[in-house]
Formats: structure tokens, C-alpha cells, sequence
């Protein structure tokens, strides 16, 4: 371990060329100090045709906006990413330049050497003197660090970045073995923006109302028995999801297996209550999660290829039963988009969309089918994020939609009663208050590539007109 | 039979247009307290143009009207829903005076839900009972406890002489008695404590100015499969003994048991519980 | 004449603004525009048309309103218009 106090030192001391891979993680979120240093050092060195693989872009990461400006970016493979750099994108971005992957879908593709990254700077809360690190301990502390693990893992150059340097640590999340560099800064992060505090459970009414008939559509699939399985990510619906169904479990003195993906405060208290045997965590949403991690002994931080590799016959998904999420839009083919807008703006990106909605024996969409007079149903979706093959259920606060390919799930809530009909007829009753859309499908040039988490290209991204 | 009556304002679409996703047995659009006096003819105008290109089975509609202190206000309210497609009007400060003077002015009579929100109210309820429009009262605790000059407690002591008369005066006709809403909008505990209150003392249903206040009503006001279980059970021995009298498990079941049970199931059935 | 102004930019509503002009014109911000500005368009002339106003600026400031809410808005700033028309 080659151990620097200075960035102009180590950057001097990599073997920096043009044409090299990149990779960064995203767990300090909006709060991360390393990227844009880096980048605008190795910019001010003069490397050109560079390829950047961040597990995600965030709003604060401008370097990378000033990269594409100066047209010193060969291209940009990611999960998830808004912002400027997604605007800057849309609006002047090359055919060749942006792959958008699933988190499980990065994990194949680096471990495989689809993905091959030359340098891997990886923001660690703390490291030791032996060269092993954590995500639980110091100013900046992510609690998991399971985006950053097969960086850790297969890059040619790892290079540790922290602002809080130890004698030892306990627990190491990641071990010294793979540590070539590490440079130690007086700050990595800010921590306002890295646990963003917005996840809290929804009050706004249509969004209760919707997850009331989402609990309602699990409870009445029989599918909260004990040992079951659940993923909710951190929005405000998906965790009244959550909440009803703590309340069901109980009342019925069940205990789950395990919840697994992005945790929170909610995932934290059931597991403190026993509802939960196992919480199996690929990133902290929130402060509590990180505090859990460190006195749990059932709160185990995973890699996204534990999580997710798709190639991996061990991924905790795979055990999945339910799995809830969201959608900006979604087709009478049941695809889903959460990866740009109606007029492709990029907001976002798959994350781990299509890796859970792939692996869960049930998948379902929550969102309000009309947000204003904007119906979330399209005859067909602007971007696939998800194909509709591995959508399921889709509920809403006018009704619920079946995929007719689960013929099962359908005779199983035969007596239901819940409003359950055909995603034609919830379209209709959009359409009723909305009016019928002008159709604005004007596509500009291709920008990038939506690829699933086996490698297939499932879509293409399009610049704004 | 309604469980549930939830308020949403009559001046704001966002609600308006959402007021069949809550689950509400009925929904009272608002024109008073939470209108302001300059934007009255927005929501009537907002409210007409919504009904009249919406149809609604479920929930029932009603729409609270200005008090007749309010004249000028509560005329142009009459004349504006004069055509529209509701179950009846609340009433606010309901008493034997005001109703004389809302029957003066409205050109065909409608069902009224009156809100029992004035002391002297309480000594006339039995009569209003008797009115052939009022098909119920609505308990309006926060005014009531204004006027009294009191604060509302958790245990809702300070309600329970309004709650009972209410109660009693409205069994006498078998018309609605609606418990008052629970203004503690965050307090879900605090919620539950007072629908408890109002089923153990009689009330046919609840009123609520939150949304997300309905559930719990709903379910609180619903029967419970014990329950439907027992009326079951009593119904079955009265049609298998052809007696309308009998012991079952020990108690003597008469006719008016059979009765409740018949009720009960009925409600059950209604509420889609059976 | 006072500028009327009637609804809220709250979602799903809108704010219309009229003032008296040399000859009928509207104006639409909306966040639907790509999808439904032709239709808002048409629902603030039929309007005007029903209730017989010309000469009338109308702004129509609008968070993504269904038809009725247009429809309504528009009516009760007419309403307000001609009140304070046969009050000057």
C-alpha cells in the first residue's frame, strides 16, 4: 500500500493515459468529495477519451459536466443518473456515449471483463494501517459499501480515498488485500448529502390509499406466511407498503426471512422487533441503517454481486417473494420506465428495477395513475427500464392490473376484493379525466442504451428534440 | 349506511377530482369553514362543473352549505346545487330556528345531514329528529367545545352528554348519528381511542377531515367476523327452531336479537365483509 | 378596470388572469402544453364564446387542470369581470 496525503502526488504517481476506465461508487450520494477533485485534476492533466463507470451520477457530481463539455469523454457506463450531467446528456450527448446498467447487471459486467476498469477510486469512510476499510465509522461514514465491492474486487488499480485513517479496524467491511493506493484528504464528503433524510413514509393521501391496496393485493396472494421475503426501496409509498404489512405481520405473529436492497430507519426497527430474521443491505438510506450496521449481527452489508449478479447462483434476489417499485411509466405491455421522462429528460435509471422485478416471485408497481392530468399508463413507454415480462401487479389509486401472463396470480385472487381489471381498462379511466394525450413522440438523435442485467440491449436513449 | 363522511374542500381540485379514491362510504364537499368568504364562487362554480361531468355510485355525496347566519352566502350555495347530482346537504349550527329559515328559502326541499354544533341545540334535537328532511345529525365538536369555552380531552368526557343526546334522539327516528372528526390529524393512536368512543356509545358512523383518517373508520365501523360469526349462528337456529325465541349457548335470544343479527349481517354484506 | 384573478397554481389547477384588451386574446403556460395545450385552447374559447365575452386578455396559467377545472375557473373570472364591469 502506497500511502499519499496528496492528490497531485498520487495522480502524478498513477499510470494515467488516455483511453482508460474509470469507476467510482455512489454511496456518499449527493454528498461525495472525491469525484469532482479527481476529475477535474486528471481534466487539468490533459487525459482525453476517457471512460467513466460510476455506479451512479448525482446532481453534485458537475466535473462530469465539464468533462463532456470539453469532449474529453469517450463514453459514461452507469446505473442511475439525474442532474446536469444527465441534462447535459440529453440534450448533446453521442450515440456511443452512455450505457445505462441494472446494479446487478454493473456486478456481471465487471466481474466478466465486459466492464474492464483501469482505475477504481473508491471513497472509504475509514482505513486502517493494514489497508482494510469500512463504511460504518468516520465523518462520512455510508454504512454498506456494496456498489464499491467488485471495483474493490477486480480493477487493475485500487485506490482508497479517506478522510479518516485508523490504527485498526474491527470488522473491516473490505479487506487489506486489495488496497494499492490510498490517499488520505482532510474530507471525502459532506454528510447532509449523504443520508439524504427524505425517506419517510408517505402521508399524502392517494399515496396511502394506494399502498392500503397494495398491502391488501399481498395480503389477499397469501404471500406474507412466515419466512417469507420482501424489498421495498426508500419512496414514500413503498414504505407505507411496508408499514401495513409490519402491522399484518404483527397481528399474525409472522416472521419474515429477510428484507434485502436499499435499508432504512423501518427495515431497522422490524428487525429490533423480530419481525425479520435477516436485513441484507447494499446501501443505508438513512443514519439509522448505518447504526444498525454496527450492533446488528443480522444487519449484513452486501455486494451488488450478493445482492444481484444475475450470473450468480447465490444472489439474495433470487429468494425474493414480493418486491415493490415504482414507475414513471408503464405500457399496456406491462414495461416499465423509470429511466427518463415523457420528453427524455433522463431522471434516473434502473438501479436494481430490473434485477428485482426479474428475480421476485412477485413484482409490483406502486404509482398514482394520474398525477395531475399525466396518466403513468402509455401505449408505449418512452424508455424500457424493465421489460414487461418481469412486471406482475401493478396498483394504482383507481384499480389494479394483473400482467395476464400470471395466469397463477390471477386465480389465486379470484375472490378478492380488491378492484382488479385489465391495464386497457385503468388506460380508459385515465383517459376519462385526462382527455386523449397529443401524441409527442419526436425522438432526436440516439444517445445511449438501456442494457439489461444479462448484457441485452433492451432499448435505446434518445436526445432531447 | 355510511361508515365514513369525509370533508374535502369544495375549492381544490387535486382533492375534488380524487374524492372516489379514499374509500369513503360518503363524501362532504365543502362551501364553509374551510372556503374562504372571497373564494366561495370559486368552489361552487369548481363543484358544479365537476358533478356535472362526473358521476359518481360510491361514496355518497353531500355538500356542506353556508349557515343561514350567512345569508347572502347560503342562498347563492342553495341555488348552486340545485340541479346537482347529491344525496342531500350538511347543515351547519342546525337548530329548530335556522331550520325554519333554510326551509324558507331552498325551492324544493332536500335530505339534510344537520350539524349539531350549539349548546341549545341539545334541547331540541328530539324535534329535528322528527323532521321529515333531517335524515341525520353530524356532532360538531370543535364549535361546540368553543362555545363551552372548554378544550377537547382524549377520553372525550367533555362529549359525552352531546354524544348520548345525539345518539338518543336520532335512534328515536332511526336516523344517522355521525361522531365528530378527530382533528389531531398525525395522531393515529389518539384516532383510534376516539372511534372507540363513538361505536361504544352508539354512533352509526364518523365523520373525518382527513383523508387518511377513512380506513381506520371504515374498519372500526365494519363488523367483525366474530360478530358476523355469532348473527350467523343465531339466524341459522331461528330458521332451523322456526321460533323467533329460543337459548343458544345459554342466552335467551327474542326477536329483537334476531333482529340486530339480521342488521348486522346485512351490514356485513353492504360492507363486503360477509 | 382591476385585473381579475381566479384558481391557484397548486397541481392540478389553474390561474386565469383577465384584463380587458383591444380584441380577444389568450395566452397558455402549461405544464402539459405538448399534449394538451390545443385542447385547453379550445376550451377557454368555447367558454369565452358560451358567455358572449370579447375583447378580453386571458392568461391561463396552468399546473396540469382537467377540462372542468378550466372550464370553472374561466366561468367564475367572467362572472367576476362583468360584476366589477357593471360596478364601474
Amino acid at each position: 500500500m502506497k500511502k499519499y496525503t496528496s492528490l497531485d502526488a498520487l495522480l502524478e504517481a498513477l499510470p494515467l493515459k488516455d483511453g482508460m476506465r474509470l469507476s467510482f461508487h455512489h454511496h456518499l450520494r449527493n454528498g461525495d468529495g472525491i469525484i469532482n477533485p479527481i476529475l477535474t485534476k486528471i481534466d487539468a492533466l490533459g487525459y482525453k477519451d476517457i471512460h467513466l463507470s460510476p455506479s451512479a451520477i448525482f446532481p453534485s457530481y458537475t466535473s462530469i459536466e465539464t468533462l463532456l463539455k470539453k469532449e474529453k469523454v469517450a463514453s459514461i457506463t452507469t446505473n442511475y443518473l439525474n442532474g446536469p450531467v444527465a441534462n447535459y446528456l440529453a440534450l448533446h450527448g453521442s450515440e456511443t456515449c452512455l450505457k445505462m446498467q441494472t446494479h446487478g447487471g454493473r456486478a456481471r459486467a465487471i466481474i466478466e471483463g465486459e466492464n474492464s476498469i483501469d482505475i477504481a477510486f473508491i471513497a472509504a469512510p475509514t482505513v486502517d494501517k493494514t489497508g482494510a476499510a469500512s463504511g460504518l465509522y468516520g465523518p462520512s461514514a455510508c454504512g454498506s459499501l456494496g456498489y464499491a465491492m467488485e471495483d474493490v474486487a477486480h480493477a487493475k488499480l485500487k485506490i482508497f480515498v479517506t478522510d479518516h485513517f485508523v490504527d485498526a479496524i474491527e470488522n473491516p467491511q473490505i479487506h487489506h488485500q486489495h488496497i494499492d493506493y490510498l490517499l488520505i484528504l482532510d474530507s471525502i464528503g459532506d454528510a447532509r448529502g449523504i443520508v439524504s433524510g427524505t425517506t419517510t413514509i408517505t402521508r399524502d393521501p392517494i399515496g396511502v390509499s394506494i399502498a392500503r391496496r397494495a398491502a391488501q393485493l399481498i395480503e389477499d396472494l397469501d404471500i406474507i406466511k412466515p419466512g417469507f421475503s420482501f424489498q421495498s426501496g426508500a419512496g414514500g409509498v413503498s414504505l407505507r407498503v411496508t408499514d401495513y404489512i409490519k402491522a399484518y405481520m404483527q397481528r399474525n405473529a409472522i416472521k419474515a426471512k429477510f428484507f434485502s436492497g436499499g435499508i432504512t430507519k423501518y427495515h431497522v426497527e422490524m428487525l429490533e422487533m423480530g419481525l425479520v430474521e435477516k436485513l441484507y443491505d447494499v446501501q443505508c438510506f438513512d443514519l439509522e441503517a448505518i447504526k444498525s450496521l454496527k450492533r446488528n449481527a443480522t444487519h449484513h452489508a452486501i455486494s451488488a454481486h450478493d445482492y444481484a449478479n444475475p450470473n450468480n447462483p447465490r444472489r439474495i434476489i433470487k429468494d425474493l417473494d414480493v418486491v415493490i417499485l415504482g414507475a414513471t411509466e408503464i405500457d399496456l405491455d406491462f414495461n416499465v420506465n423509470v429511466t427518463t421522462d415523457s420528453f427524455n429528460t433522463i431522471i434516473g435509471g434502473s438501479g436494481g428495477h430490473s434485477d428485482t422485478a426479474s428475480d421476485a416471485f412477485v413484482s409490483i408497481i406502486v404509482t398514482p395513475l394520474l398525477k395531475a392530468r399525466t396518466s403513468v399508463i402509455k401505449t408505449r413507454v418512452n424508455t424500457i427500464t424493465t421489460l414487461g415480462k418481469h412486471v406482475d401487479c401493478l396498483v394504482t389509486e383507481r384499480g389494479i392490473a394483473i400482467n395476464p401472463r400470471r395466469k397463477d396470480l390471477i386465480a389465486q385472487l379470484k375472490n378478492s376484493r380488491l378492484d382488479i381489471v385489465s391495464i386497457d381498462t385503468l388506460m380508459q379511466r385515465a383517459t376519462a379525466y385526462t382527455g386523449h394525450p397529443k401524441e409527442t413522440t419526436h425522438k432526436g438523435k440516439k444517445i445511449g442504451v438501456v442494457e439489461d442485467r444479462d448484457g441485452t440491449i433492451i432499448d435505446t436513449l434518445h436526445a432531447k428534440e | 349506511m355510511s361508515r365514513s363522511y369525509l370533508f374535502i374542500p369544495g375549492d381544490v381540485p387535486r382533492m375534488l377530482q380524487n374524492l372516489d379514491v379514499f374509500d369513503a362510504d360518503a363524501v362532504i364537499i365543502d362551501f364553509e369553514d374551510s372556503v374562504a368568504d372571497h373564494n366561495k364562487d370559486e368552489a361552487r362554480q369548481l363543484t358544479a362543473a365537476f358533478l356535472k361531468r362526473y358521476t359518481f355510485h360510491r361514496p355518497k355525496l353531500y355538500i356542506r352549505i353556508n349557515s343561514t347566519d350567512d345569508l347572502a352566502h347560503c342562498k347563492k350555495d342553495l341555488a348552486s346545487i340545485k340541479d346537482l347530482p347529491i344525496a342531500g346537504i350538511v347543515f351547519p349550527k342546525m337548530n329548530v330556528e335556522r331550520l325554519k329559515i333554510l326551509e324558507s328559502l331552498w325551492a324544493k326541499p332536500i335530505d339534510i345531514l344537520g350539524i349539531l354544533e350549539t349548546p341549545d341545540v341539545f334541547f331540541e334535537v328530539l324535534s329535528l329528529a322528527k323532521n321529515p328532511h333531517v335524515k341525520g345529525f353530524l356532532l360538531g365538536a370543535e364549535d361546540l367545545t368553543k362555545a363551552l369555552n372548554i378544550d377537547r380531552s382524549q377520553d372525550g368526557k367533555e362529549l359525552l352528554f352531546a354524544r348520548s343526546q345525539m345518539i338518543f334522539a336520532a335512534a328515536s327516528t332511526n336516523i344517522e348519528a355521525i361522531d365528530t372528526p378527530f382533528t389531531d390529524v398525525l395522531n393515529e393512536a389518539g384516532l383510534i381511542e376516539d372511534i372507540k368512543q363513538a361505536t361504544a356509545l352508539g354512533c352509526t358512523a364518523k365523520a373525518s377531515i382527513h383523508p387518511n383518517h377513512v380506513a381506520f373508520i371504515n374498519n372500526a365501523f365494519t363488523p367483525s367476523q366474530e360478530a358476523i360469526k355469532a348473527s350467523k349462528r343465531i339466524i341459522a337456529k331461528s330458521e332451523q327452531t322456526q321460533s323467533m325465541r329460543f337459548s343458544l349457548d345459554g342466552k335467551m335470544i327474542d326477536k329483537p336479537v334476531i333482529e340486530r343479527a339480521r342488521k348486522l349481517l346485512k351490514r356485513a354484506k353492504d360492507y363486503g365483509v360477509l | 378596470m382591476k385585473t381579475i384573478v381566479v384558481g391557484s397554481l397548486e397541481s392540478s389547477d389553474c390561474l386565469i388572469t383577465l384584463q380587458p384588451n383591444e380584441n380577444t386574446e389568450i395566452n397558455i403556460e402549461s405544464t402539459v402544453f405538448a399534449m394538451y395545450g390545443e385542447q385547453i385552447q379550445k376550451v377557454l374559447t368555447d367558454t369565452l364564446k358560451a358567455h358572449n365575452i370579447e375583447n378580453i386578455h386571458v392568461l391561463c396559467q396552468d399546473k396540469g387542470a382537467l377540462d372542468y377545472t378550466i372550464e370553472a375557473r374561466l366561468i367564475t373570472a367572467i362572472k367576476r369581470f362583468k360584476e366589477a364591469k357593471d360596478e364601474s
